[in-house]
């Protein structure tokens, strides 16, 4: 009885031991017969998304991939600010990343090592222009953008009518703070102000050391015909100070209360009609019309800062966005991810949900029109001659630019005194070229 | 008997040693191995001798994160025992509503560090705004007191519990005959449940330091080292190094610094259990 | 003297009540804004009521519910705490029995190698733990007790080797002489004496991998598996936006079934912390 016993414990202690082993080599089994069956034929896709907001739509849009062509795809998605720890810690697996993503230039140096030459793959040849591509060398393209954003000052233009102006009426940076003046100093019998708080918390604050602070670059690339550079003079850093001197003024909160505002607030006041302006994007859209505004009611206009030919000046629109393709994946998985993303941009369930699900205006040739009535103003706008601005916030030097810079504003905002606005220059200009050596070397 | 339990030893010792082996002793020897090479992936390591340790102590964010680390460590250590040691001497005094007191005060323990950080980010960020001061990813000092605060909350309770046991182990009478030789509540405290405490206080310390010392999801979560990686502590900094930088180096480096740390918490455990064993022994 | 004995015991009760408040409110805080209009949660109005004007029903619970997968992740983090604690207590417990009755040197060894690695902290060998396995492929719900089993035998070996210690050695002797296989002795007599031990540290295993973030997001396959932890920051969306209200719900929802098992078996819990320490 008693060996009996033991008998039985001694086998259920090795079957609870060998579990875990037979589980694993079964397990490792399988995936070896994947690979394998996939090594002959198919090979599958991996693709680590940026984007939170869109997950559930790149989810839908890969399980239709796989239905229709039996090509396994899977959509992972990095949680906010965690996407390049995520990337670095998922490359260093077996089943690395085949489709990743970077912000631009600046972003794509940490990853050229594993970019793979996308020159005249069916993909890049969709693309409506070069100017949507990376180029690493002639012939050599590292990175293609997939999405085009374009952000502006949002108007209400309910709001705007109350105050007895038109969206016509703005048409440079001296309008534009004539009316935002005018609202300010009605701004109790309006009852509400001219911008939105200007939060300078960290979900806030890149609308202004990053979208605000392009302006000032572009104008200055512009001018020297350069798109990117190793010092920067600072040229039109008094436009800058101008117009984030009127965000902060003619503002529904006191520039000291700034630094504890965040992008959440911000939006509740443009939502609940508290103030008229709005800086940010294309990408808004959905979360404004999802909370109650209508789209007749609201418009983007450009952001003027008195700078440049302002009688012909677009949205700012560009890209910080940009899908590179993992070479050091296996061929099969290669050509595999490429199909993918051609059917992405040229497949009717492709391009509709890019469209439509995503927001997202894609620079490709089979693109569908978007609902968005931001971007539909931005097309509106360069179909009447106007120039887009383009993005140059991905030639920044580095993240650590942006948040000196956004430390400086800051502190202006809370004492918009001379002596602080010489610390933002030197945060602007100086660290310029302290980063960009550093990034560099 | 040694004889006969030694025959079926493998069939005690072998699951768990395997287990061991995988999930610690492989990962630390090739991480010792690995602080003295450059790789990316554990295949491409190529030695290249202390670069990777003159590296990590040159590194300044490395030493500004160790100096962080070892301020917020202090004064969790004296705030969480200090205060565990007066609740559990409050909740030993018979009141009404003890059980009550501990159920809640132990509860922070069961919650995790990143849910807890979120907790408290939109916590202090409330409070913040306002009074009119910078939110936590402007305010380094905000964050500092922010962790302190966070570690307290979730803490006290564990230690309170811990504490508790050891209070209701000082002998009754022992306290009573205090009493009657005319000893005061004071001297009753200092003279005889301090010392009676210390094996409580020992591990007490023991786990709030290292605790401290080993803090990750709470810093993640919280500041996740803003502004500006002033609030990263030791253990974010590493990660970061590892997973936020990009480019050959930096793996290496990062497993250097992750040998130091450990070397660090490793001596500073050892000192501080042996210390504090050793006045156990002299009372 | 008696009124004044008194007059501090309410004094106090009443500070505890205020402390216990304080502890509490972080919690109902959450509560309340889960309940609100995601337009209504902004920094300042953190601390207000929830209102008619601004109450959402459940539709941030049910948002929660519906997105990234929470009841998958549930399901993985309640699978994997389970098979963990179960290899821990049971494995651990004979592991640091065997090695402290049978002395032998390469017994003691094994011993401060266990306690070793439980001073070691996790960055030492994230990296190459998360290599390891992924190579052994043990980077999913299935098998990851094997490498919460290896992680966390320093902290049980340790502490059921503490315990061994106070255990008389006639009981065994006894069993021995009866017949008994050590297999057998360890089961039928060891196990029951240290079950109180045993109590205590799935207790404090659970918490750990219950709540542990680093290791599953380093190690499992995060194509496939999430755990809570990992899930609670998907709320978060690329432009700096958080969709605060499901965020909370979600927060909540973690919550609450910890908060029950606490409440149903506090007294446990409670026990097996004191008793873990006064052991350790």
């Amino acid at each position: 009885m008693k060996k009996w016993q033991n008998l039985v414990a001694v086998c259920a202690m090795s079957v609870s031991v060998l579990a875990g082993c037979s589980s694993t080599s079964s397990d490792a089994a399988d995936s070896n017969g994947e690979a394998g069956a996939a090594d002959g034929a198919k090979g599958s896709v991996y693709y680590l998304n940026f984007k939170p907001e869109q997950d559930e739509a790149w989810q839908n849009l890969a399980k239709k991939y796989t239905e229709e062509t039996g090509v396994d795809v899977k959509v992972v998605t990095a949680a906010s600010g965690n996407y390049e720890t995520t990337l670095m810690s998922e490359m260093g697996k077996s089943g690395a990343p085949t489709l990743f993503q970077v912000n631009g230039p600046v972003g794509l140096k940490n990853w050229e090592d594993y970019a793979y030459n996308l020159y005249d793959t069916p993909v890049f040849n969709q693309l409506t222009s070069d100017a949507y591509a990376l180029f690493v060398g002639k012939d050599d393209v590292a990175a293609i953008a997939y999405c085009i954003e374009s952000y502006g000052i949002i108007v209400n233009t309910t709001l705007l009518d109350k105050a007895g102006y038109k969206v016509e009426d703005i048409q440079s940076f001296e309008d534009l703070k004539k009316v935002a003046d005018d609202i300010t100093a009605r701004k109790d019998e309006l009852n509400f102000s001219a911008f939105t708080s200007a939060g300078m918390d960290g979900s806030s604050d890149w609308r202004f050391k990053a979208h605000l602070a392009n302006m000032p670059i572009y104008f200055e690339y512009q001018e020297d015909g350069i798109t990117d550079t190793d010092a920067i003079k600072g040229t039109y850093l008094d436009n800058y100070r101008d117009i984030f001197d009127l965000y902060i003024t003619d503002s529904t909160t006191p520039g000291k209360d700034l630094a504890a505002k965040t992008g959440d607030d911000s939006r509740n006041e443009f939502i609940s009609g508290e103030a008229v302006f709005y800086q940010n994007g294309s990408w808004e859209y959905n979360e404004l019309i999802k909370n109650g505004l209508k789209s007749e009611e609201i418009t983007m206009i450009p952001v003027y800062i008195g700078a440049g030919d302002e009688a012909n000046q677009g949205l700012t629109t560009g890209t910080e966005n940009y899908w590179v393709v993992n070479k050091e994946a296996s061929e099969e998985d290669i050509q595999a991810t490429l199909d993918f993303m051609n059917w992405c941009v040229t497949s009717e369930e492709g391009t509709t949900a890019m469209a439509d699900e995503m927001g997202f205006v894609i620079p490709f040739k089979d693109a569908k029109p978007s609902e968005n009535v931001f971007v539909l103003e931005d097309v509106k706008l360069t179909e009447e001659g106007k120039t887009p601005v383009s993005w140059n916030f991905t030639t920044m030097p580095s993240e650590e630019w942006k948040n000196a810079l956004g430390s400086a504003l800051t502190a202006y905002a809370a004492d918009p005194t001379d002596a602080n606005w010489e610390e933002v220059e030197k945060a602007f200009v100086e660290n310029w070229k302290t980063e960009y050596d550093l990034a560099n070397n | 008997m040694q004889r006969t339990y030694k025959k079926y030893g493998w069939m005690f010792v072998l699951p768990t040693l395997i287990a061991f082996t995988i999930g610690f002793i492989i990962p630390f020897i090739e991480g010792l191995y690995l602080s003295f090479c450059q790789f990316t992936t554990v295949g491409n390591a190529v030695f290249n001798g202390f670069s990777n340790y003159i590296a990590a102590f040159t590194d300044a964010s490395f030493l500004r994160s160790a100096g962080f680390t070892v301020l917020v460590a202090a004064v969790n250590v004296i705030l969480i025992n200090v205060l565990a040691f007066a609740l559990a001497l409050a909740l030993t005094q018979k009141l009404k509503g003890t059980n009550f007191f501990r159920t809640v005060f132990f509860m922070p323990n069961l919650i995790g560090g990143i849910v807890l950080g979120y907790i408290w980010q939109i916590l202090i960020n409330c409070v913040l705004a306002l009074v009119g001061q910078p939110l936590l990813k402007l305010n380094a000092t905000a964050g500092y007191w922010g962790i302190i605060i966070l570690m307290c909350w979730q803490q006290i309770g564990y230690m309170m519990i811990i504490y508790i046991a050891g209070l209701q182990n000082v002998p009754d009478d022992l306290v009573e005959a205090a009493k009657i030789d005319g000893a005061t509540d004071w001297q009753i405290l200092w003279k005889i449940k301090i010392p009676m405490m210390m094996p409580s206080i020992t591990i007490c310390v023991f786990l709030t330091l290292t605790n401290s010392f080993k803090l990750f999801d709470q810093n993640l979560a919280l500041t996740n080292g803003d502004p500006n990686h002033m609030t990263d502590m030791l253990a974010l900094n590493i990660y970061q190094t590892f997973y936020a930088r990009a480019g050959k180096a930096w793996k290496g480096i990062g497993q250097a610094k992750a040998v130091i740390f450990s070397i660090v918490v490793v001596l500073i455990s050892f000192w501080q259990l042996k210390t504090t064993r050793s006045k156990e022994v002299q009372q | 003297m008696k009124d004044k004995k008194k007059l501090t015991r309410m004094l106090l009760v009443g500070l505890l009540i205020i402390l216990a408040c304080a502890w509490i409110y972080p919690i109902v805080m959450i509560l309340i804004n889960s309940l609100k209009l995601e337009s209504a949660i902004s920094t300042n109005t953190t601390f207000d009521m929830v209102n008619g004007e601004t109450y959402a029903g459940l539709e941030n619970y049910s948002k929660a519910f519906s997105s990234f997968g929470f009841m998958q992740s549930l399901g993985y983090s309640l699978f994997i705490t389970v098979t963990s604690v179960a290899a821990i207590i049971i494995l651990c417990s004979m592991c640091a029995w065997y090695i402290t009755r049978v002395h032998s040197k390469l017994n003691s060894f094994l011993y401060y190698l266990f306690v070793f690695s439980m001073v070691v902290p996790f960055q030492m060998v994230m990296f190459t733990l998360s290599q390891t396995a992924d190579m052994l492929k043990l980077n999913n719900p299935f098998n990851l007790w094997i490498i919460y089993l290896g992680f966390g035998a320093g902290l049980a070996v340790f502490m059921f080797a503490g315990f061994v210690k106070s255990i008389p050695l006639e009981i065994e002797e006894a069993a021995l002489i009866d017949g008994c296989t050590p297999l057998q002795t360890f089961f039928k007599v060891v196990v029951p004496i240290l079950k109180p031990t045993m109590v205590s540290v799935a207790i404090l295993q659970a918490m750990w991998v219950w709540n542990d973030y680093l290791l599953p997001t380093l190690v499992l396959d995060i194509t496939k598996y999430k755990t809570i932890p990992m899930l609670i920051q998907y709320f978060r969306g690329s432009y700096g936006q958080v969709e605060m209200g499901p965020m909370m719900a979600s927060i909540m929802l973690t919550i609450i079934p910890v908060v029950i098992v606490y409440i149903f078996g506090q007294k446990h819990i409670i026990k097996g912390v004191a008793a873990g320490a006064v052991k350790g």
